[in-house]
């Protein structure tokens, strides 16, 4: 990998941040806001390669040196990753980190942080990072990634250089899942999910998610024709395909999908419907609702999805979605 | 690589480098030791990338075989299994030997190991030490010099810089301070250098690693050599290295918070004045601040009371070998009067207050190398 086929998907953010490091002059802290399968990661830690290698030619690290390698492997003792543990990002874990902050590197002056899914902080333990993005000591680089950088703190995002990783155009992605010949329709709807071709593709080979789609569209017959019978659908075709709370997450994204669909048909704005084999069902239910009904109906989606990560119960939190959609 | 070692010496190596080997650390490569053979002998490093410990065990020393090496080279091992092996190993000899990726065999009596082992490559780098940088100086008065100073870090981590001790180094001279904001520690000492302009002016080692340092450090007085690198300080005892991060920033400026004058100056038994405080602390532990009052009296004496109003009141008389100057009433925290009563080592100490709301200093009666500086706490 090279900042060169980086750039092919992320030309911008690729072209400031080699500038900056041929001129010396990166920021101490970097804030990588996009779409999942957007690149954050890889190009994180490719500037972290950048920030170390000691053989680099121009703003290119080499890949080979010992340097390089660890930063790979997860070895480097200068360079440090944060993931949340569980739900979030721990006070405790950002403690770490603040300690690290207060010692010179151990090999050199120079040391790399990078703090991955950065909104997932709790608010603890984002406040505990202010201190040190307002104090930076010498020599650090700290990079935080995320994909929603409206839930970071104003503060936090301020004291970043924000850089905006371009999403892939949906079309590219699509045309090229179809090119491999995954069926179109399906292409869409994971395309709509992931912005990444490799993930789009697992999502396509795997035969759950072929029959998510179907269950979620079955669900959403439900709820737009017979919405007293609503709830028995959840109960048939919902619950026992959608177990695990990611499976559940997926399951949302695509009800949220539908219902965004239903919207762009009310606004004519029919070229961008995912559910495009749908056309019947959505036109009608277009044609039935108001637009701010299926405004609030997406809120109630939305705020399910927000309530999945409070690990809320999963049943309980489906029949109250399904609940609210009905009265609309 | 392979070597022979005698097993009693591999233990003993192996347990000297496990005190860096912390079991969490987020850098997966530091759950491991590294074993490393040269033609000279076999180095064992350990490290939680705080401090670092290397261990030598040369091929031969004193005409003693300690280590037969048959192949040099190099292999991580995971710290936990390696030295739990060694220590039930049934024979007198180890023998090691690394395979291709990695397969380690460790042999001994009439068992056999096969471990999976890491990449040395991915191990951290110690600095190249810099010989002509160092300075040298007594292990026990090394240790004693942490132990005088190493109590008033701080433990908070709001101000990171404090929980260290600043190294000072100027003319053959070390200076070390610690404070915590509240009391301050200091010792001067001669070091031994070979040459005369070594200067570092701002070196904070953190205070966790010197406690670490002392704990490894034997009571002798062969010298330490001291190195100081961009990032890292090493102690170098005879076939053991120590290396500590740096804390990263700069040291307040502390040599203008020791007063110069006084205005009340008294001479105390050491041990009297510890254990009355110590007593007159029962009650005031009980009180929120750990305080106690001194208050000078007419015939030499001070009076050292303390008061909580739940549980009762306590009066001490001390009496004083000399007594200079203004009468004073002080309040100041017992628990900082008793550390610092501890490190002194002095059968007299001289304190010197310069009135009842400034910081006062304890000296040593002979000689100033100690300094330490507390505080009062303003009660009404």
């Amino acid at each position: 990998m090279n900042w060169n086929t980086l750039a092919d998907r992320q030309p911008y953010v690729v072209k400031l941040l080699t500038n900056s490091l041929k001129k010396d002059r990166l920021a101490h802290a970097y804030l990588f806001k996009g779409n999942k399968g957007t690149g954050k990661r890889k190009i994180s830690i490719h500037l972290a390669k950048a920030y170390f290698c000691r053989v680099k030619k121009d703003s290119e690290p080499c890949g080979e040196c010992p340097d390089c390698k660890r930063i790979d492997s997860g070895n480097h003792p200068d360079v440090h990753f944060v993931a949340p543990e569980g739900q979030s990002i721990k006070i405790e874990q950002i403690r770490q980190l603040q300690k690290e902050f207060s010692y010179l590197g151990l090999e050199s002056k120079s040391k790399a942080y990078i703090l991955e899914h950065a909104d997932r902080m709790t608010s603890q333990a984002a406040n505990s990072l202010l201190k040190f993005l307002e104090e930076p000591g010498q020599e650090t680089i700290a990079v935080l990634l995320t994909e929603n950088p409206q839930q970071l703190l104003d503060t936090i995002r301020s004291r970043c250089q924000i850089l905006t990783f371009a999403p892939q155009s949906q079309r590219k992605l699509i045309e090229s899942l179809t090119e491999e010949n995954y069926p179109v329709q399906l292409a869409r709807t994971a395309a709509a999910l992931t912005n990444d071709q490799a993930e789009a593709e697992e999502y396509l080979n795997d035969e759950w998610f072929v029959q998510a789609r179907k269950n979620v569209l079955k669900l959403g017959e439900e709820l737009f024709e017979r919405p007293q019978r609503a709830l028995l659908a959840l109960h048939e075709h919902w619950n026992p395909h959608f177990k695990e709370k990611q499976q559940v997450e997926i399951g949302l994204d695509l009800l949220l999908i539908l219902y965004k669909d239903v919207f762009l048909t009310q606004l004519e704005e029919e070229h961008s419907i995912v559910y495009n084999d749908q056309q019947n069902i959505l036109s009608v239910q277009a044609l039935q609702s108001s637009q701010s009904r299926v405004r609030t109906q997406m809120l109630h989606i939305l705020e399910a999805k927000r309530r999945l990560n409070a690990n809320m119960n999963l049943q309980l939190l489906m029949e109250q979605l399904v609940l609210r959609l009905q009265e609309g | 690589m392979k070597f022979i070692m005698n097993r009693d010496q591999l233990v003993d190596s192996v347990q000297d480098v496990m005190k860096a080997v912390s079991t969490r650390t987020t850098i997966p490569i530091l759950t491991g030791i590294k074993i490393e053979t040269h033609e000279d002998g076999v180095t064992l490093t350990g490290s939680d990338s705080d401090i670092s410990i290397e261990r030598f065990i040369p091929v031969e020393e004193d005409g003693y075989e300690h280590v037969e090496v048959e192949k040099s080279g190099s292999i991580v091992l995971q710290a936990r299994f390696f030295s739990e092996i060694v220590k039930k190993l049934p024979g007198s000899k180890v023998e090691v030997e690394v395979f291709e990726r990695f397969g380690t065999r460790i042999r001994s009596g009439s068992s056999e190991f096969n471990l999976n082992g890491l990449d040395p490559q991915e191990y951290p780098r110690l600095p190249e030490v810099q010989e002509n940088d160092k300075f040298s100086i007594q292990a026990d008065l090394l240790k004693t010099l942490i132990r005088q100073t190493v109590f008033a870090v701080s433990t908070s981590e709001t101000r990171p810089i404090l929980t260290g001790v600043n190294w000072h180094i100027l003319e053959g001279e070390l200076n070390c301070v610690a404070t915590d904001s509240h009391r301050l520690a200091s010792r001067v000492a001669a070091v031994e250098s070979t040459t005369d302009e070594l200067e570092h002016p701002n070196v904070v080692i953190p205070g966790k690693s010197l406690t670490e340092l002392s704990k490894i450090l034997d009571d002798s007085s062969a010298l330490v050599d001291i190195v100081i690198t961009e990032s890292q300080v090493l102690f170098k005892a005879k076939n053991i290295l120590f290396f500590s991060r740096l804390l990263d920033g700069n040291y307040p400026d502390t040599s203008k918070l020791i007063p110069s004058d006084s205005k009340t100056e008294m001479v105390i038994s050491t041990k009297e004045f510890l254990q009355a405080i110590d007593r007159a602390s029962l009650l005031a532990k009980e009180g929120r601040n750990n305080v106690v009052k001194l208050s000078t009296m007419e015939n030499g004496q001070v009076e050292i009371s303390s008061n909580s109003p739940e549980v009762g009141k306590v009066f001490e008389h001390v009496s004083t070998e000399s007594f200079e100057g203004d009468e004073l009433k002080i309040s100041f925290s017992a628990k900082y009067m008793m550390d610092a009563l501890k490190v002194m080592d002095c059968s007299e100490v001289l304190i010197r207050f310069t009135g009842a709301m400034r910081p006062f200093v304890l000296t040593p009666l002979d000689g100033n190398t100690i300094k330490q500086l507390i505080l009062p706490v303003r009660t009404y």
